[in-house]
């Protein structure tokens, strides 16, 4: 009963975390509600039992992601003393009918179907078992991951480097 | 025990608020935002599935993992895009980088 409890008051946090990052006038409160969100859903992960995730979660887009965020941020401030610049584009009534649409569509292709769950829950998940799968079936994928994130390093570089002349 | 649908509801709702924010927003890193937003609302559908209905119950936790990995790699390219836009165009919104529109 407990766990309901606290799992409704940290769904409620990240739902309104989520929603302060999208509808926040400030850029800056936008990155902070991010925060939030990202750590309710590690919280989320601790539910399905899978704290190794929860800690990679906490670890990657509560400290390195936001950060990057926020120095991104930051760094683009157009017009740090005058008036704020509207933050929404004129497509925003689209925006809001695709928000709303794709939400009752997904509430309730949710809630209909019969998904077949067997009731007994998440059991604890291992994280040697986690590590065994990992490394043997999904051990070509883990090593073109490490490439993609050599690739992005050195592009990244490459893209915000100052050039010569510039 | 808490069942299977709050967790699609919820993943759902986060989505639908990312969805909004991608099409909304002007500033590119708010945009990049509401795609991490969407980014982790599909792990979390990942992880939640292989919990309730996956008899092997690790491959959600595993592809979790790897979304979370092209996500840091999107990031940090899609900042450097970003840093890149504002030294050459002096502003980080999307519709004022409108050159290559037709």
């Amino acid at each position: 009963m407990a766990t309901e409890v606290l799992w409704w008051i940290f769904a409620a946090a990240i739902v309104g975390a989520s929603a302060g990052v999208v509808f926040s006038r400030s850029v800056l409160h936008s990155a902070i509600f991010l925060i939030g969100s990202m750590a309710g859903v590690g919280a989320m992960y601790v539910f399905l039992t899978v704290e190794f995730l929860a800690l990679v979660q906490f670890l990657i887009y509560g400290g390195a992601v936001t950060v990057l965020i926020l120095l991104a941020l930051m760094l683009t401030r157009s017009d740090p003393t005058g008036r704020p610049e509207p933050v929404n584009g004129p497509q925003l009534p689209f925006a809001l009918l695709v928000g709303i649409s794709l939400i009752t569509i997904l509430v309730a292709v949710a809630l209909d179907t019969a998904w077949g769950d067997s009731g007994e829950g998440p059991a604890n998940i291992a994280i040697e078992t986690v590590s065994e799968r990992m490394f043997s079936d999904f051990g070509v994928p883990f090593v073109l991951s490490s490439v993609l994130l050599l690739v992005a390093l050195i592009g990244a570089i490459i893209l915000a480097r100052q050039e010569e002349g510039e | 025990m808490v069942p299977l649908e709050n967790y699609l509801v919820l993943s759902a709702v986060m989505f639908s608020l990312g969805v909004y924010g991608v099409l909304a927003r002007r500033n590119a890193v708010l945009i990049l935002m509401s795609v991490e937003l969407m980014l982790n609302a599909v792990s979390l559908n990942f992880v939640a599935f292989a919990a309730y209905l996956d008899p092997d119950k690790v491959l959600g936790a595993i592809f979790a993992v790897f979304i979370i990995t092209v996500a840091a790699a999107e990031v940090g390219l899609a900042l450097a895009i970003v840093i890149r836009l504002f030294r050459n165009r002096a502003t980080s919104n999307v519709d004022e980088a409108a050159s290559m529109k037709w």
